[in-house]
């Protein structure tokens, strides 16, 4: 007779890649991990796919998993949430890795761009925008991206690069960001930290 | 029955209105918590048809109580100015230790009702309404709980049940739960949803529930008995469509489901 196994005992396995296969490979359990974690690779490369590229042999898209692999243990190590966020830390990640050579400002912006976009379409506070900025020290200047929430039911969410005649100062940390609860940016309240 | 389809963002909104001009739909289903920051008045007058409001992301078990408070706050202005025909939203898990999953988690039912009746029965004060709680497509082998646990939650509550059609053929697959086991909740219930679903990549095959594809025969089996169960010609069912959003097979099984639950189409 099998063991019975409820979705909250599999909770820690969602998260934690690398203790799929303890679910035993062939099981309903690691089925329903896979499943959730292919939504997690998605997610990812649907999004950005130029980062099919970066391990690719001439050229030619990879699976991603040299980068998939990697980035969820490092999340994992450090608890980071999958929320908006996500694409933010994997660029953080990135920038860190064997691949950061090959990391050009298009998919820097493409990564900041698909966590503007999740923002606008997942964050349920009264904030109607999100500015994120990078800190320009450390691999140059990138311009703003924007983020704004649907503002009527035709239209979806919107993103914008600003190039502003008075840059903001630099971001503490490798990215920096704020909201805004009206529809124009008319302030700078200050950079918060991207959190875990 | 009263058959509606779901409105999540954007694009979608000219098929809807021809759905509606056609008499395929009586009501539209809106996804309400993607549109807060849309004027209320806007959302009220999108489309010619009455509204349901459903909350994907409320995650009312899991959010800190001030921010509930402010959600709720903008969710009962946008709830006055429709007047919706219902209000529905979510029992799941959103995150685990802070972090967010992007595929959703099933609670345990047994262990997690004391705190989920509480919840709920304070989201409903929070909104002002009954709310009308979706069971969870079940994977794993806890969803065989999942029909005592919404009875005892009506019960304690006061809520309903939207009851997924599909979701339940999904558990029925995936951990042997009967879908006669869920009689007594389809007899309550006033609220449905039902949606195509697929297979797995990984083996054995789990059933998913994925909105992107035709009603399969079993679930169209499922919709006859629910038919034969629901009684009150205002209860509502939403054929939910997430993907693949071709007219032509949306319209084809619309109507596949006003065959087999609703009234004729009023002027196709």
């Amino acid at each position: 007779m099998s063991e019975r196994r409820i979705d909250s005992d599999l909770l820690d396995h969602l998260t934690v890649p690398a203790r799929h296969d303890e679910l035993g490979v062939g099981s309903r359990a690691w089925v329903r991990v896979d499943t959730s974690l292919r939504i997690y690779w998605h997610t990812l490369f649907d999004i950005c796919p130029g980062l099919l590229r970066l391990d690719g042999e001439d050229g030619q898209p990879s699976d991603g998993m040299s980068i998939f692999r990697p980035f969820m243990a490092f999340a994992a190590e450090r608890g980071l949430s999958f929320d908006w966020t996500y694409y933010l830390w994997v660029d953080v990640w990135l920038q860190g890795s064997g691949f950061r050579d090959r990391v050009d400002d298009d998919l820097r912006l493409t990564l900041i761009g698909a966590a503007a976009a999740r923002w606008a379409v997942t964050d349920r506070s009264p904030a109607v925008g999100l500015v994120i900025g990078t800190r320009s020290a450390d691999r140059g200047p990138l311009p703003l991206v924007a983020g704004w929430k649907p503002a009527d039911l035709e239209g979806g969410r919107e993103i914008e690069t600003l190039e502003l005649e008075d840059p903001l100062p630099d971001p503490a940390t490798p990215f920096g960001w704020f909201t805004t609860t009206t529809w124009s940016l008319d302030h700078f309240p200050g950079w918060r930290d991207l959190p875990l | 029955m009263r058959i509606g389809f779901n409105f999540t963002l954007g694009a979608t909104a000219p098929m809807v209105r021809r759905l509606i001009a056609a008499g395929r739909i009586d009501y539209v289903e809106l996804l309400v918590d993607n549109f807060l920051a849309v004027p209320p008045a806007q959302i009220a007058a999108a489309f010619d048809a009455p509204v349901g409001l459903h909350i994907m992301f409320s995650k009312f078990m899991e959010r800190p109580e001030a921010e509930l408070d402010e959600l709720a706050m903008r969710l009962t202005a946008i709830i006055r100015e429709t007047r919706p025909i219902y209000v529905s939203d979510h029992i799941a898990r959103f995150t685990h230790r802070g972090r967010h999953l992007l595929h959703l988690a099933e609670i345990d039912y047994p262990g997690a009702f004391e705190r989920v009746a509480d919840r709920v029965a304070r989201w409903q004060d929070r909104l002002g309404c009954t709310i009308a709680f979706e069971n969870y497509p079940s994977i794993m082998d806890g969803g065989r709980d999942a029909p005592d646990f919404f009875r005892r939650l009506t019960a304690r509550t006061g809520c309903t049940v939207l009851f997924d059609v599909s979701n339940a053929v999904c558990a029925t697959h995936n951990c042997g739960l009967p879908f006669e086991a869920w009689t007594e909740v389809i007899r309550s219930a006033r609220q449905f949803h039902v949606a195509g679903y697929d297979h797995s990549v990984g083996q054995p095959p789990i059933v998913l529930d994925t909105h992107d594809r035709a009603l399969a025969a079993d679930t169209r089996a499922a919709l006859a008995l629910c038919r034969a169960l629901v009684t009150d010609p205002e209860a509502t069912i939403t054929y939910e469509r997430d993907d693949d959003l071709d007219e032509d097979r949306i319209i084809a099984d619309i109507d596949t489901l006003r065959a087999v639950m609703g009234r004729e189409p009023a002027h196709v």
